[in-house]
């Protein structure tokens, strides 16, 4: 775990030289499946490896349960199954991702693997619009990142609980 | 010198007096030779006044000062302790808090002198009847907003008018015009007082010109007073009409009015002078006696049988919250010693040292733990002074005996625990204690007894609420939920009588044939419920009609580390509370027999449901159907359920932790614990399982 953090820490000094903040933000790119995915880093608590998850009876599926981080109790849940992929499988590269939201504070997500962290410019970001009949969308923007596209999750709209 | 540092001992040790005085002077009441009380109260009087002028809040030492004349006369004997001096040395502790809550708010003490309760001390040690009257003259200030209950009715005549005030009103008088004082005191339930008061003061405007209020306009509007306001208002038209204009805004309790007594101007300071001549003169011989009496009390003071106080260090709560936290990771980090130990089996050396740390751990708990605990004392000595003002404006015989003051609890179960006190305590004296009449048909006592019992038993601290009132009527309970629609008639057939009862507890549920502004109209017993709960205790009543209730509050010694008992449901380990367990049984299967399609056990002649907690927690027993079944056997009140588990670990110590906001809290589920593994097991709430 601590390599992961070295890496994302390195790369936020490297980019904080060179650059004029505004305009770029910076992502860390996960992939679920064969998608990558983008999440600001700045909601970006610690990312740990896959460790015992206990279950929590009578609670949606797609939480996992809850880990034990340093003496913190904190929910985790699958990425994937919010999204309504299929369940994943736990490999090496498996990661819990610890975000902090302000309303629900700290929950962890799974993913199938980290990559990199990227920095974005802001006016590259294309909005998405809401079509797909109805169906909740995850994703708040694209981004372009050497020629690949890197959907940005909207953390909000994961975070909130299913009304179903 | 600059106080400002030790404004806090200052107001703590300021409010300890104020209890010990309000206490002492409760004793007085009832027993007025007592010199042991006398001696008591005038001691703390003296200190308050020493402290006061220290700390150069010149208007609590007055009066403080003239307070403690009046004790120092007492002890003398030349004067006796009359009803009508216990009621003005109320107000006067009244107005003492209030200047504490000022000081408190604003390091400053406000600039109400209390002259009027400064005269009538005086007249109490004059003797002299005439001193309760200047009281009553518009030269003086009202009194604290808070005296109310004992306050005399035409307020008006209280306000401190100044002269181009009394000139207005004069000149109005002259032009033919009616100067009224106006009385408004609104519900105690009402939620927006100030609102309802801008409604009054709206309605009365309609009639004529409000020239004084007090509490100004602005504190008003801000809330800032008690229940009851006083108006001046110069008006063409009928007393009646402006009252009844008011009285029509609804959740006023009361409104009085009368004219206002305006004296001309020139007697009114001729009257000041002499009430100062008065004043000086008593002063002076005052002052001499004071001193050596303030001595005999300190040489006395052994004598009293006051407990010696223990030498004490004032922490602030958030250092133990601090010391309390470390603690938890010492014993999370002494767990997984303890396990890492149970996989080495073949070292004796360390497992001694090991059992040695857990000892030197548990007892290191302990003593934090007792560093937060505080005797409930602090919060039920207020509760004599409360029974007796609600015994006067209820116009009830009360008594309230209290037991177990010194049991201790958590501080801040003991800062919560207040508010649910003092509601069903109130409602025993409302609901519960019948009226005078009732009483005597029923050849009971005409004095209604409420006891408040506070004791512990085992890792719980019990306070009971009880009463010799009539009880509760299950059937107009029945009847009233019927009606409200809360259960259908159907439904309140197959209830049975507990079942009516508890739905009391529910939201916007009140009994009480009329709404009184003592307890109020059903908020409060789901309030009282709801908290407790939230301190993670319980609530039960039992009550038999005609004869009393008992209310019966069960809270948690602690609330952040438990011992708990750890058991395996399909392959899972979760916690159960070691307080909610009874015992536990080893039940063949073909013990278990079915009553209503439900399994149930018989336990020692109880007939006991089972409750299967893999089903509950959706998960496989690792069990087969012939095994016997480990069955745990919990109880809330006088309920029990069987749980049936997988295997048994053991107790153990554990720290609990919530599960996040995140998690929406699964019913069963009371929060996580982290094991000596740093594995995370979820702690099962057997209350929610019954």
């Amino acid at each position: 775990m601590s390599m992961e953090l070295m890496t994302g820490n390195t790369t936020t000094a490297v980019a904080g030289e060179n650059k004029s903040v505004a305009e770029y933000v910076q992502y860390i790119v996960i992939r679920l499946g064969v998608e990558q995915y983008g999440i600001d880093i700045r909601y970006i608590e610690n990312i740990v490896r896959m460790q015992q998850i206990t279950r929590v009876p009578h609670v949606p599926a797609y939480l996992k349960g809850v880990i034990n981080l340093r003496g913190e109790v904190i929910p985790v849940m699958s990425l994937r199954l919010r999204m309504g992929l299929e369940a994943e499988e736990n490999t090496r590269s498996t990661r819990i991702i610890i975000l902090h939201l302000e309303e629900e504070g700290n929950v962890g997500v799974l993913v199938d693997e980290v990559k990199e962290v990227v920095e974005l410019n802001t006016e590259e970001i294309e909005k998405v619009a809401y079509d797909k009949g109805g169906k909740q969308s995850f994703i708040s923007g694209v981004g372009r990142h050497n020629g690949e596209l890197i959907s940005l999750l909207d953390l909000s709209s994961i975070s909130l609980e299913e009304n179903a | 010198m600059d106080v400002s540092q030790y404004l806090e001992i200052f107001l703590d040790e300021t409010k300890e007096h104020l209890q010990n005085l309000n206490t002492q002077i409760l004793n007085l009441e009832s027993d007025s030779e007592n010199m042991d009380t006398i001696n008591e109260i005038f001691r703390a009087a003296h200190s308050l006044k020493g402290m006061a002028g220290t700390m150069g809040y010149k208007r609590m030492q007055t009066l403080t000062h003239d307070m403690e004349n009046v004790f120092s006369e007492v002890r003398n004997g030349t004067i006796k302790v009359q009803p009508e001096m216990i009621d003005i040395l109320f107000q006067c502790l009244d107005a003492l808090e209030e200047y504490t809550n000022n000081i408190q708010n604003s390091a400053d003490e406000g600039t109400n002198d209390n002259e009027p309760l400064i005269k009538l001390l005086q007249g109490v040690l004059n003797g002299e009847k005439e001193a309760s009257e200047a009281g009553e003259k518009p030269a003086a200030e009202a009194p604290a907003a808070n005296a109310t209950e004992s306050g005399s009715e035409e307020k008006w005549n209280e306000i401190a008018l100044d002269e181009s005030q009394v000139t207005v009103l004069l000149e109005a008088r002259k032009q033919g015009k009616k100067v009224y004082g106006l009385n408004v005191r609104v519900q105690e339930t009402c939620l927006l007082k100030a609102a309802r008061a801008f409604l009054v003061f709206k309605a009365v405007e309609e009639h004529g010109e409000i020239v004084v209020s007090q509490p100004s306009a602005q504190d008003v509007e801000d809330e800032k007073f008690d229940r009851d306001f006083t108006l001046i208002v110069l008006s063409d038209a009928n007393l009646e009409d402006i009252i009844k204009a008011a009285e029509n805004v609804s959740e006023i309790e009361k409104v009085t009015g009368g004219d206002v007594k305006l004296p001309e101007a020139p007697v009114e300071s001729k009257e000041m002078q002499k009430q100062e001549e008065d004043a000086v003169s008593v002063k002076a011989p005052e002052a001499a006696k004071a001193a050596p009496a303030a001595k005999t009390g300190t040489d006395k003071k052994p004598a009293a049988g006051k407990p010696v106080v223990n030498r004490t260090v004032r922490v602030d709560i958030e250092k133990l919250d601090v010391l309390m936290n470390l603690v938890s990771e010492l014993i999370i980090a002494k767990n997984s010693l303890v396990s890492a130990a149970g996989q080495e089996q073949n070292n004796s050396g360390f497992n001694e040292q090991i059992e040695y740390l857990e000892s030197v751990t548990t007892s290191l708990h302990e003593s934090v733990m007792k560093v937060r605990m505080v005797p409930i004392e602090s919060v039920v000595s207020k509760f004599p002074r409360m029974i007796r003002d609600l015994s006067k404006k209820l116009d009830k015989k009360l008594e309230l005996y209290m037991t177990g003051e010194e049991t201790e609890l958590d501080r801040t179960v003991v800062d919560e625990i207040g508010d649910p006190l003092m509601h069903l305590l109130r409602n025993s004296a409302d609901h519960g204690i019948e009226s005078a009449e009732v009483r005597a048909q029923r050849g009971k006592p005409a004095t209604g007894s409420i006891f408040l019992d506070a004791y512990q038993d085992g890792n719980n601290v019990i306070i009971e609420v009880r009463d010799d009132g009539n009880g509760i009527d299950v059937k107009a309970v029945r009847a009233k939920a019927i009606e409200r629609g809360t259960i259908t008639p159907e439904q309140a057939e197959t209830m049975t009588d507990k079942e009516i009862i508890n739905l009391l507890f529910l939201p916007s549920f009140s009994t009480a044939k009329q709404v009184t502004d003592v307890s109020g109209r059903g908020v409060g017993l789901d309030v009282v419920k709801s908290k407790i709960e939230s301190l993670s205790g319980e609530v039960d009543v039992k009550s038999q009609l005609g004869v009393g209730s008992t209310w019966t509050i069960r809270l948690p010694l602690t609330l952040a580390i438990i011992q708990a008992l750890m058991v395996v449901v399909g392959h899972e380990k979760y916690a159960i509370a070691l307080g909610s367990i009874q015992s536990i049984e080893d039940v063949r299967p073909d013990e278990v027999k079915l009553v209503e399609n439900k399994e149930v056990i018989s336990l020692r002649g109880c007939v006991i449901p089972l409750i299967r907690l893999n089903q509950v927690l959706n998960s496989e027993s690792s069990k087969s159907p012939e095994d016997n079944l480990n069955v745990v056997i919990v109880k809330k009140g006088d309920m029990q359920a069987g749980l049936v588990i997988d295997e048994l670990i053991g107790q153990q110590e554990i720290v609990i932790k919530s599960l996040g906001k995140y998690i929406r809290q699964c019913k069963f589920i009371s929060g996580a614990t982290i094991l000596g593994d740093g594995e995370v097991a979820l702690i099962l709430d057997a209350n929610a399982l019954i």
